[in-house]
């Protein structure tokens, strides 16, 4: 038989909604190992938590490889930036009130930003590569797997919020939030005006609300630390 | 577009049992980090407990102990002080892993020590205690001395390690 048999073999026996199912599951595995496992084995080693990280990405970009999925496909596009920020701008801008509210009755009239750490500096690219892996992947996967719709818009925002637990305000604000990106992305692919979204969300979260109630924006074990 | 030679289904086989490996990998380095066997004993020298404590993976290091009685912490030390049967033992190269903790005011009647060797491993951020020897027995009388009420722990000793003949 064939290499490229045995390659048509393997997913004949999954099949290609099955093998897009354990793609996700291999990917969200890779994120719980990394956020629970490894952080009591790794202290003071924060390169070993890398490690299940990179495995995850270098598996993502083997998967578009394997598909033939280009950049464009995958969301990295300028075509319908412009589309995907419009229906953006109203929810983004309304959960950055949201939060804004939130930190007004809790922290009383005075509004207190808190000082810019050079970590934020970071925030978009992290939030860029948070949107690739759950939009450009687990999101396209899932179409692949259960269709377009509002099943799949549930999930999306499930799975992220299960990987922002236990920290509670996080992970309801990221559970809205994946159903937001998620909707907006099926209707628009683009990671890019996810990515913005995501950044101005996050950077309103750390800047606005006392570190006590978001607890350094930490998850996993690591929240309890 | 050429495809791969390998199917996803093999890339994900493998990335799981990558997964599985490292995982299982990190657990056996991080218990070999954090439990390192410790050899050592604590018995009643009255008016003190005494005895001595080496660390088997780094045998030069002075290893910090805490004394227990009936479960409540007493005192801490460093075991530095000469203890020749180390070396005679085969245990460490040098004697200076011994130590002495005195005990006083205590009630009188019965009670129950443990020593513990304390490790720090993460840079700090673990500690762990390892019971040296085994919980031992001691008897305090009205005029506040201190009794063993089992055979000294010197005699129950396990056999010196054989040296390897080349």
């Amino acid at each position: 038989m064939s290499e490229n048999q045995n390659s048509k073999s393997s997913v004949s026996v999954v099949g290609d909604k099955g093998l897009a199912l354990w793609e996700v599951v291999t990917v969200i595995t890779s994120c719980i190992i990394a956020e629970w496992t490894l952080v009591p084995f790794a202290a003071g080693r924060g390169f070993v938590t890398a490690v299940p990280i990179l495995l995850a990405l270098g598996f993502m970009i083997f998967s578009h490889w394997y598909r033939g999925e280009n950049l464009r496909v995958i969301g990295f596009r300028l075509d319908n930036l412009a589309a995907a920020l419009r229906i953006l701008l109203l929810p983004t801008f309304g959960t950055v009130i949201v939060i804004l509210i939130l930190e007004w009755s809790l922290g009383g009239p005075e509004f207190v930003v808190r000082p810019l750490s050079p970590k934020l500096l970071l925030l978009p690219f992290w939030a860029l590569l948070q949107q690739y892996a759950l939009q450009g992947f687990i999101n396209r996967r899932l179409q692949t797997a259960l269709g377009t719709g509002f099943k799949v818009t549930l999930l999306v925002g499930l799975l992220f919020g299960l990987l922002h637990l236990p920290n509670p305000l996080l992970t309801s604000l990221t559970l809205l939030g994946g159903l937001m990106w998620a909707a907006v992305f099926q209707r628009q692919p683009n990671l890019l005006a996810a990515g913005i979204s995501h950044s101005l969300i996050s950077l309103t979260l750390a800047l606005a609300i006392p570190p006590n109630l978001i607890n350094g924006l930490r998850v996993g074990l690591r929240y309890f630390n | 577009m050429k495809k791969p030679s390998i199917s996803l289904v093999h890339v994900l086989i493998a990335k799981s049992i990558i997964e599985t490996l490292f995982v299982s990998t990190l657990v056996v380095v991080y218990f070999l980090d954090v439990f390192p066997h410790f050899h050592g004993l604590g018995e009643v020298t009255p008016p003190a407990i005494s005895g001595w404590a080496v660390n088997s993976r780094n045998p030069g290091e002075r290893v910090e102990v805490h004394l227990f009685i009936d479960d409540k912490f007493v005192a801490r030390t460093i075991a530095s002080e000469s203890w020749p049967e180390v070396v005679a033992g085969g245990w460490s190269t040098d004697e200076w892993h011994g130590f002495t903790i005195p005990v006083s005011a205590m009630e009188s009647g019965y009670h129950e020590a443990r020593v513990y060797a304390i490790h720090s491993s993460g840079r700090g951020a673990r500690k762990t205690l390892q019971l040296l020897g085994h919980p031992f027995r001691f008897q305090v009388s009205q005029d506040g001395t201190l009794k063993a009420l089992e055979p000294s722990s010197r005699q129950m000793r396990p056999a010196i390690p054989e040296k390897s003949i080349e």
